[in-house]
């Protein structure tokens, strides 16, 4: 086991996990904006409900977003030191602005939101909610430009072998940042949408109480989905456009794959310049998934006077459906990812340079330990996110007013 | 532009180590046995600030990044054991404190109470673990990377872990002093001065061993100001001794908070203008210039995110301000 073949399983399996969290917040943020604002709107008590019951669920998918995130933010420094040192100082730049300017905010946001029930005036509760939706989609938007920029490097100089900054325009002006982050975060939209479908279809389907409330779930679900589920083959299809114009070797060959091979050899010395043959596979089943969600569209018309809910059978497929938009995603990734080596920053670092010095023994208990340390911690975060989607919307604790029971036994009411 | 970015950064890991070590604090006091409505206080207390405590940390490690490129490469990977036990401890804590309370059943969430505790202890050795690394120097070559991680096996770096442990658990009891209904004051108060006794003795320990060994004393490039921060240091333990003893919560928490706050500016100091020592070859030792990122990049940082340090420090002000005061029975409750 080289170390280089230890870094990068534990940068795929990392940050796939680490995903699985955020594609379902980024989602789920836009959702709850959408409810609190309603509610804020219309002073409907049915809209708090929703939103105290899926904003549990946003909280407690949360947890592991941030678990994830932190060993995603260190490995570089861990793992990657080359790449700090030969690209940091262009490609740092956009992962610090993106913690300063969206995780610092997002999270000090989201702790007075959780908190801030019943104590902070409504408009400024809601503000609050809107401030963690637009943190987290910048810092959607900065960690793709990072992204990008390993997709395709520009905007830089290099000077005794490292990389200098010399237009920071260029790095937004990415040609493959746009259409790659529409796709993300209409993926976002699709995982959202689906999961309060399928959770939805669930209370249904075993007929628990609040059928108005889980209808509601139902309906704004299948809705967002067949909306985002358009929009993710859209941008999907138009990413091929400047993948092909700039990634010549990702997912075919052909002449201009084979001009750049050349070019590299002449540069870099002989080698295999060409993926691995998993990023295709990844491509074709995530496009395949993306065709057969786009079945969601059918069951829309079965929203007329309730047909999906008493024919029974597409709250089945709904439920069902589910593990696909998440499959799709870590497929999706590991075609964008894959597809980029054997390079670290396409056609300017290897992926061999950038990673650390580090001895393999330490490198191997590092993916072990960490592996288990995540997994553990995942499997109890979706064994308590199923178990508090299953409880219904009852009684959630976020947003209890004070004076309610805790739910924990104990001896004095002194702390409620 | 150097100087001001690792300030910068020196402030952003220090408000971590502050903050972050009332999280840390408050979870190793889980750790003792309790009645379930006691660990339920302990843990509203903290509630509303935990979110926006953990993340300096993440803020402090986006700032290496972007601004001292070289300088994060090397000084994580070149500790890579100690840095790797506090992000597991992290990890534990965060998510530890927000689960707990989404279990039902006592055994369960006594399970995630130990979690959460077993982590705080990590997170705090593994960090006093890394600034002790630091200040007795790695061997760093002159090809950029640092070889091994046996360099670490030193009583000095144990040493400062337990101190840097001590004084988290110091930190978190005072903070409860000030936060738990006033019925609870004079008992958590006689705790914290408790510890706070214990992490002076820990910290005497830590800068012993430092003075006696020799790759400290090798590495160290300015004794003087060193010397002088961690006299500081122990003033401020005594000086929240003293606030615990009569009363004073409040001056009790700025002393713990600057006692935490010390170890940073002292290996800062201590080793400026360096900020990562070679023990086997001087030319490769990375001072700080050297390890900042370019001009252009910089200044970029500067444009993006000076502008909005205000807003940051506010935000944080406010949701200080909003929860501020002992909880009572209206108190949120959420983990
Ligand atoms: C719900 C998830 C989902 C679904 C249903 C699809 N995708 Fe996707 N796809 C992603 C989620 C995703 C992703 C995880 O978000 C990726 C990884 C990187 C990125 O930019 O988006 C991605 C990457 C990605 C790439 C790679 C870009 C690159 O290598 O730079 C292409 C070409 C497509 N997608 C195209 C499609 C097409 C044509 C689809 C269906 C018709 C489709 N995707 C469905
Ligand atoms: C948007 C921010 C991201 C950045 C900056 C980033 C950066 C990197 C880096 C530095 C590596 C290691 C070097 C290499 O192997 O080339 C890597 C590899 C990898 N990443 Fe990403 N990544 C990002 C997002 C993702 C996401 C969200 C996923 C998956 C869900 C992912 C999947 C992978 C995989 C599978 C590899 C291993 C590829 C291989 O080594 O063959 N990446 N990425
Ligand atoms: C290599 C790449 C990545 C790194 C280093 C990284 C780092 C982090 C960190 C440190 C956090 C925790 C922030 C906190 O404490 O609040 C986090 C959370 C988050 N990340 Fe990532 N991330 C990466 C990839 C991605 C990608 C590809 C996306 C989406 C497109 C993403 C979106 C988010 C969002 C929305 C959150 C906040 C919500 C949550 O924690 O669930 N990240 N990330």
């Amino acid at each position: 086991m080289d170390t280089l073949l230890l870094a990068r399983l534990q940068f795929a399996t990392t940050t796939s996990l680490h995903f699985l969290f955020v594609v379902v917040t980024l989602g789920l943020v836009t959702l709850l904006v959408g409810m609190q604002t309603t509610w804020f709107v219309t002073g409907n008590p049915r809209w708090e409900r929703l939103t105290r019951f899926w904003g549990q669920l946003y909280v407690i998918n949360y947890v592991l977003g941030i678990a994830s995130g932190i060993l995603m933010e260190f490995q570089f420094g861990l793992n990657w030191s080359g790449l700090s040192r030969y690209v940091g100082n262009v490609f740092g730049a956009p992962l610090a602005i993106e913690t300063l300017v969206a995780f610092f905010l997002e999270s000090t946001f989201l702790g007075m939101w959780i908190f801030g029930w019943h104590r902070l005036r409504r408009g400024v509760h809601l503000a609050l909610l809107w401030g963690v939706a637009l943190t987290a989609y910048a810092s959607a938007f900065w960690i793709m430009v990072a992204n990008a920029w390993l997709q395709h490097p520009v905007g830089y100089r290099v000077r005794d072998g490292v990389a200098h900054l010399t237009d920071f325009g260029a790095l937004l002006r990415n040609p493959t940042l746009g259409m790659a982050l529409g796709h993300v975060l209409a993926a976002g939209l699709l995982t959202g949408g689906m999961l309060m479908a399928a959770v939805s279809a669930g209370h249904l389907l075993r007929r628990t109480t609040d059928f108005a409330l889980h209808r509601t779930g139902l309906r704004i679900g299948l809705v967002t989905a067949a909306l985002a589920v358009s929009l993710v083959q859209g941008f999907g299809f138009a990413q091929f456009g400047p993948v092909g114009e700039f990634q010549p070797t990702k997912f075919d060959g052909g002449p201009t794959a084979d001009a750049r091979i050349a070019e590299w050899t002449t540069r870099f010395g002989p080698g295999d310049y060409t993926p691995p043959a998993l990023s295709g596979v990844g491509l074709g089943f995530m496009i395949l998934i993306g065709f057969l969600l786009g079945g969601v569209w059918l069951l829309l018309p079965l929203l007329w006077r309730d047909w999906a809910i008493r024919l029974r059978f597409p709250l089945w497929l709904t439920l069902l459906a589910l593990p696909l938009p998440f499959g799709a995603v870590i497929l999706g990734w590991l075609a964008r990812e894959v597809g980029r080596q054997p390079w670290a920053a396409y056609g300017l670092l290897p992926t061999e340079r950038a990673v650390s010095g580090v001895d393999p023994g330490l490198m191997l208990a590092s993916l072990i330990g960490f592996s288990l340390l995540l997994g553990g911690l995942t499997v109890a975060n979706w064994t308590l996110f199923a178990r508090h989607a299953a409880r219904g919307a009852a009684d959630p604790a976020l947003g209890r007013p004070p004076d309610a029971l805790d739910t924990e036994p104990r001896p004095t009411p002194a702390f409620a | 532009m150097a100087p001001v970015w690792y300030a910068l950064l020196g402030l952003f890991f220090a408000g971590y180590l502050v903050l972050g070590g009332l999280d840390y604090g408050v979870g190793l006091l889980l750790a003792r046995r309790g009645t379930p409505a006691a660990h339920r206080a302990t843990l509203t207390a903290l509630g509303p600030f935990f979110l926006g405590n953990e993340v300096w940390l993440v803020a402090a490690v986006g700032l290496l990044f972007g601004a001292f490129p070289t300088l994060e490469g090397e000084l994580l990977s070149g500790h890579y054991p100690a840095v790797a036990g506090a992000l597991a401890g992290v990890i534990l804590v965060t998510v530890g404190v927000q689960l707990r309370s989404r279990v039902t059943g006592a055994s369960a969430r006594q399970g995630w109470e130990r979690v959460v505790a077993a982590g705080s202890a990590l997170a705090a050795f593994g960090w006093g673990a890394l600034l002790a690394g630091q200040l007795q120097g790695v061997p760093l070559g002159v090809d950029g990377h640092v070889a091994g991680v046996t360099h670490l096996a030193t009583p000095f770096v144990a040493a400062t872990g337990l101190a840097l442990t001590a004084l988290v658990a110091a930190h978190g009891a005072t903070f409860l002093t000030l936060r738990l209904p006033a019925a609870d004051t004079p008992a958590t108060a006689r705790l914290a001065r408790r510890l706070v006794t214990g992490a002076l003795a820990t910290v005497g320990a830590a800068t012993a061993l430092g003075l006696l060994a020799d790759r400290v004393r090798a590495t160290v490039r300015q004794p003087l100001p060193a010397v002088l921060l961690v006299v500081a240091l122990v003033g401020a333990l005594l000086v929240a001794r003293a606030a615990l003893g009569r009363g004073r919560p409040g001056v009790a928490l700025a002393a713990t908070g600057a006692a935490l706050a010390l170890p940073v500016a002292v290996t800062g100091a201590a080793l400026w203008p360096a900020a990562l020592v070679s023990t086997v070859d001087p030319a490769a030792t990375l001072s700080v210039a050297d390890a900042a990122a370019s001009g252009p990049t910089l200044r970029l940082l500067g444009w993006l995110a000076l502008p909005l340090l205000p807003a940051l420090l506010g935000f944080q002000a406010m949701c200080w301000w909003v929860f501020r005061g002992r909880t009572d029975g209206r108190a949120p409750v959420y983990w």
